[in-house]
């Protein structure tokens, strides 16, 4: 909300503080500030003008010239607007002024005719935006008076956000209740003296039902549709709001003054009692916008006879609306549940000022101050006549008493607070208390719905307090850099990764339902029931998908070619063990790579990596895995694999399928890959078995051995392990040939003893040792002539 | 007595030092003057055949200019090596301006580094990580943090939600983490969840249908509001530097009474909020089962606004896109 320095002041005197001052109190009291200004119009040589004759233009049809006293002188000056005539007053920027936006007004010869100056409209003057034509004044005002001294010359205003739970705020009357607290100032009372002079014709009253607990209306006669007062449309105009005639303006300054909203009806458009009811379904309504809209038994509506003629706190009815021929005025202020307002003006859409302070709460005992204050407005500037108010209420709405043990509130502040500043904080909010020695016993006033609570209390010292004059402490927990196996695990397997040059990427987690299906048609998906993008309305099942998108995008950026990895959960509807009452999720880390990676030096040519790249990261990553082959869709058919660990699975690997590279149009092989970060024990994850060294020499042999295409070649590793099981082994294939159905293999063994030094008959024996009994165990043949 | 002339010899000597061209030729040198069939060999083997008188005059005079080739020979040979090595090393002179190794952006993503980095932080004074679902109950997300169902937040507009009965939805907030949290521990807890959340906005800007918040949860005996602008404080100053100013404004959140949003000193004086806090509602110890005169406090950081506080970062959309081109720059 917008806050006018001098309207501000009508409220409370803060015309000896300083903005900086204000600005600190409004935030300390928990009104951010999201903007704030000056208001210095520079109105220099603008002054008030009479016009004193007008006579057409000898050559252009579109304009006038006018005679206009501007006090010292009278001046010719030329106009291009109608809307005056002889004897009106305006403003009239002279020659060697500025208006709006810098613009420099001086006598100019318009088709022949010089014009002194020019005859202003409100936006000409940066006032407000105003389409009728020039700016009409009170014609009390004599000519020559400088515009500035009629115009608030030095203002400031502050843009404010107000907290859902202080709707009482959304006034002036309410912020300077809130600031009369800090700056120990009382806040003014408006007082009316009004003395009714017709009857009511119409009957009034709040209906049967409890979202309405009070209507009150008052009649009015001898009206006339017109403009509002200067200082109205000067200080709406500045709070945002559009400038439309005077019944509109004045009661959306009523709403910005006091916070109650008032809706204006034409009388003459009214016969039967005005009453409120819920609408029956289907029942429909045309508003102010002329939209016919459809009703529930939700929306609240004002009836005449049973006829709905408004949509109750937000928005009047066209049928019954206030037009120039207006004559006779119903005037509403009622108070309607926030709930019921709230629930209609979303559904509908039509959120307004006074629907956003029903749907807050508006104090439930100002409606009659409302009528009374719109009528104080309104006679200033017309001599209207009006009948008796009619306050109708249930009187169901009443603040409760509660009791706060004054010790709880230094066991939820940390301080002790004197009881002379919980005295003064009380009288000023207005709080209805009796402290005794234990208890403060509160009632809260009737525009607070925010204290009902013993800690709502608190909450108001400690706001008034400032919680910048709090002490700080710093309390610790007693597990120090304990972050927990999940986070850990985390770090861990990250660290690994951009060893290896892999980019950590987050994508989001929305995907089309192919992406799901691509990789696992075996699930059924969570949906988003209400999707910002309705074709992306599946969560996703897996990270490889996104994954794949990533490292297509970055290559049709021109970036280099990389791998990524991700981690973060995926979704499907099976229940979800840890959790039983959502959908199954768990947390993965995916990660992408390609057969032809880019190198770091840009020298050297690119990388070529195959699917053993993959598994020694698996490898580094979670140590004494187990592999076994896996069909899955999206995969090649012989390289994909699941990883075990402690005969667990926790996770996939494995080549993307060569179809899919194809459809993708990725020139290279891609290599892709799952694990379940949240089955992983960091502890497990590298094992350290540490195993001495030995301090004598090595001995070392390469074999080769003709072995069958199907062959799985780790077996021979193991072999030869459990065969020098007592040695310290490096055992490695350092040599996979195959030409068409022969296959050799190429091992190579280095081996040291714990005991000794072997010599030249030792090293042959244990030779021929590995090499009998692997050409017996696996029926192999070894190639001679190439062992040394 | 035949006495060789010795100065004669060391002139010759330094003679040849001079026409050194490698360091190898210090070896033929030593060896010329000083080696086996040296001169100076040649004249020692004629001390035996002297008297002692003689031997002891001859003999000193032959080890006086040995010592004196042998240390002149050191230390031209010393002064000729650094000087190759000078040299040669001058010749090898490459380009350094170029960049042959390129950076191939292998990181940690800038929001898992804040995420790790405000943990971190945490962890330090005792809290540990917990974690949640993201898929959640409406319950867990909005009920049990006093936020009733009337509330704006919970609007279709706002919210995304898995079923037409609003049952089930995407978590707006990691505060739900501080509910399940709560469910099944007793205090004292002292807990940081960071972790994704979800609204129904479109990606833009400044918006995001997915983003990273932190939450913070403290429940202990005798926590007060001093003790979580103190916690508070510490993380900003550990996060921003210790220069860096603080204050706390009065604000409004249905789950934790006082509320506050801590904002921090940026340069030309701007006060830019980055964080939500207060102590906890006790509507929400009573909806998780812990005793009605429990007390502590919770803050929730957004962590898309901490990594664009800290590097201008313009684009929310940035951190999803996943151009390596803004990757790695982090």
């Amino acid at each position: 909300m917008k806050v006018l320095k001098s309207w501000l002041n009508d409220w409370i005197d803060v015309s000896e503080i300083s903005n900086e001052d204000i600005s600190e109190a409004l935030e300390s009291l928990g009104f951010e500030i999201e903007e704030q200004s000056d208001l210095n119009p520079n109105y220099s040589n603008i002054v008030i003008g009479k016009v004193l004759e007008i006579y057409p233009h000898p050559n252009a049809d579109k304009v006038r010239i006018t005679k206009t006293d501007v006090g010292s002188k009278t001046y010719e000056i030329v106009c291009g607007a109608w809307n005056f005539d002889v004897g009106a007053v305006v403003p009239v920027a002279l020659p060697n002024s500025e208006i709006k936006d810098g613009f420099k007004i001086d006598k100019r010869d318009i088709r022949g005719v010089e014009s002194n100056g020019m005859i202003c409209s409100a936006s000409e003057l940066d006032l407000w935006d105003d389409h009728e034509g020039i700016l009409i004044l009170d014609e009390n005002i004599l000519p020559g008076t400088d515009f500035s001294s009629i115009y608030a010359s030095s203002d400031y205003v502050w843009d404010i956000g107000i907290t859902p739970n202080r709707g009482d705020c959304m006034s002036y009357l309410g912020i300077a209740r809130e600031l009369s607290n800090y700056f120990d100032k009382k806040i003014t009372t408006k007082k009316s003296k009004l003395s009714p002079s017709i009857t009511n014709i119409l009957n009034t009253n709040s209906g049967k039902i409890k979202e309405c607990d009070t209507y009150g209306s008052v009649e009015i006669e001898n009206f006339k549709v017109s403009d509002s007062s200067f200082l109205i449309r000067y200080r709406l105009s500045n709070v945002g709001t559009r400038i439309i005639n005077n019944v509109v303006d004045i009661t959306n300054y009523i709403l910005y003054d006091i916070g109650q909203p008032l809706h204006a009806f034409d009388r003459d458009k009214l016969f039967n009692t005005i009453s409120v009811r819920k609408a029956k379904n289907n029942e429909t309504l045309t508003t102010l916008d002329s939209q016919k809209r459809k009703l529930t038994s939700e929306d609240l509506v004002i009836t005449d006879g049973d006829k709905p003629i408004a949509l109750a706190g937000v928005m009047g009815g066209l049928e019954t609306e206030v037009t120039d021929n207006t004559v006779n005025l119903l005037i509403e202020s009622a108070y309607f549940d926030k709930v019921s307002i709230m629930k209609t003006s979303r559904k509908l859409g039509l959120i307004s000022d006074a629907s956003i302070r029903f749907e807050r709460g508006i104090d439930f005992n100002i409606q009659k101050y409302g009528l009374e204050q719109f009528l104080m407005t309104l006679k200033e500037s017309q001599d209207i006549k009006f009948s008796e108010l009619s306050i109708n209420t249930k009187n169901n709405i009443k603040n409760k008493k509660v009791i706060l043990k004054k010790d709880e509130v230094k066991k939820l502040l940390g301080i002790e607070l004197k009881d002379s500043f919980i005295k003064k904080t009380l009288k000023y909010l207005m709080i209805d208390a009796e402290i005794n020695k234990d208890n403060i016993e509160f009632t809260a006033p009737s525009w607070r719905y925010d204290l009902d609570r013993p800690v709502d209390l608190i909450e108001e010292f400690a706001k008034h307090h400032g919680f910048n004059n709090f002490s700080s402490n710093l309390p610790q927990g007693l597990h120090k850099n304990e972050k927990g196996n999940f986070w850990k695990v985390k770090e861990y397997l990250s660290k690994i990764l951009i060893s290896n040059n892999f980019q950590e990427i987050q994508t989001l987690s929305f995907v089309k339902k192919e992406k799901n299906t691509v990789f696992n048609p075996e699930k059924n998906y969570v949906t988003v029931f209400n999707a910002i993008d309705k074709s992306s309305n599946y969560l996703r099942s897996n990270l490889m998908s996104s994954l794949l998108d990533t490292y297509m995008f970055n290559l049709q950026q021109n970036n280099i070619l990389n791998s990524y990895y991700e981690i973060n959960t995926v979704f499907d509807t099976s229940v979800d063990k840890t959790y039983n009452d959502v959908p199954n999720q768990h947390v993965v880390l995916g990660f992408i790579t390609s057969a032809n990676l880019t190198t770091q030096d840009i020298r050297k040519s690119n990388q070529n990596i195959d699917i053993y790249y993959v598994k020694s990261l698996i490898n580094q990553l979670i140590s004494d895995t187990q592999l076994e082959p896996l069909i899955k869709p999206g995969f090649h058919q012989n390289y994909s694999f699941s990883i075990f660990k402690n005969n667990e699975i926790v996770g996939h690997f494995g080549q993307l399928s060569t179809e899919l590279q194809n459809n993708f149009e990725i020139e290279n092989d891609v290599f892709l890959g799952e694990i379940y970060v949240d089955k992983l024990n960091l502890n497990e994850l590298r094992l350290i078995n540490y195993k001495p060294l030995s301090q004598y020499p090595f001995i070392k042999f390469d074999l080769s051995f003709s072995v069958p295409v199907e062959f799985s070649a780790q077996l021979i590793v193991d072999e030869i392990n459990k065969l020098l099981s007592k040695n310290e082994n490096e055992i490695e294939i350092f040599d996979d040939f195959q030409h068409e159905n022969s296959r050799n293999l190429g091992i190579r063994i280095i081996t040291r003893s714990y005991e000794k030094t072997y010599d030249d008959n030792e090293t042959r024996q244990i030779l021929m040792k590995i090499s009998d009994s692997l050409e017996t165990k696996f029926k192999i043949t070894l190639n001679s002539g190439n062992n040394d | 007595m035949p006495e060789v002339n010795t100065e004669k010899i060391f002139a010759s000597f330094l003679l040849s030092i001079e026409q050194v061209s490698s360091v190898d030729e210090f070896n033929d040198l030593e060896k010329e003057y000083l080696g086996k069939n040296s001169l100076i060999s040649e004249e020692r083997k004629k001390l035996s055949s002297m008297n002692e008188t003689s031997r002891k005059k001859y003999g000193k005079v032959l080890q006086e200019l040995s010592t004196k080739i042998n240390e002149r020979l050191n230390e031209e040979r010393l002064s000729f090596q650094s000087k190759f090595f000078k040299e040669k090393e001058l010749n090898d002179n490459k380009d350094i301006s170029i960049n042959w190794y390129k950076d191939l952006g292998s990181r940690e993503h800038i929001l898992t580094s804040v995420m790790n980095e405000v943990v971190d932080i945490f962890s330090a004074i005792g809290y540990t990580v917990a974690t949640g679902p993201e898929a959640e109950t409406s319950w867990h997300n909005f009920d049990a943090l006093n936020t009733p169902d009337w509330h704006p937040a919970r609007y279709e507009s706002d919210t995304l939600y898995l079923d037409e009965n609003l049952e089930q939805l995407l978590r707006t907030q990691t505060s739900t983490v501080q509910v399940r949290h709560m469910q099944n521990n007793k205090p004292p807890v002292y807990i940081v969840a960071p972790g994704r959340v979800y609204r129904s906005d479109q990606l833009d800007a400044t918006h995001s249908p997915v983003f990273h918040q932190i939450e913070g949860l403290a429940v202990d005996k005798n926590l007060t509001f001093s003790d979580l602008k103190g916690t508070l404080e510490y993380f900003v100053q550990e996060f921003f530097g210790k220069d860096i100013k603080t204050k706390f404004i009065p604000h409004f959140f249905p789950f934790t009474e006082p509320s506050a949003e801590v904002l921090v000193s940026w340069k030309d004086g701007e006060w830019l909020e980055i964080l939500g806090c207060g102590m906890v509602d006790p509507n929400v110890f009573e909806h998780v089962g812990y005793d009605k005169d429990s007390q502590g406090f919770a803050f929730g950081v957004g962590v898309e606004r901490l990594a664009m506080i800290r590097y201008k970062i313009d684009h929310i959309k940035n951190f999803y896109e996943n151009d390596l081109r803004f990757l790695r720059q982090f």
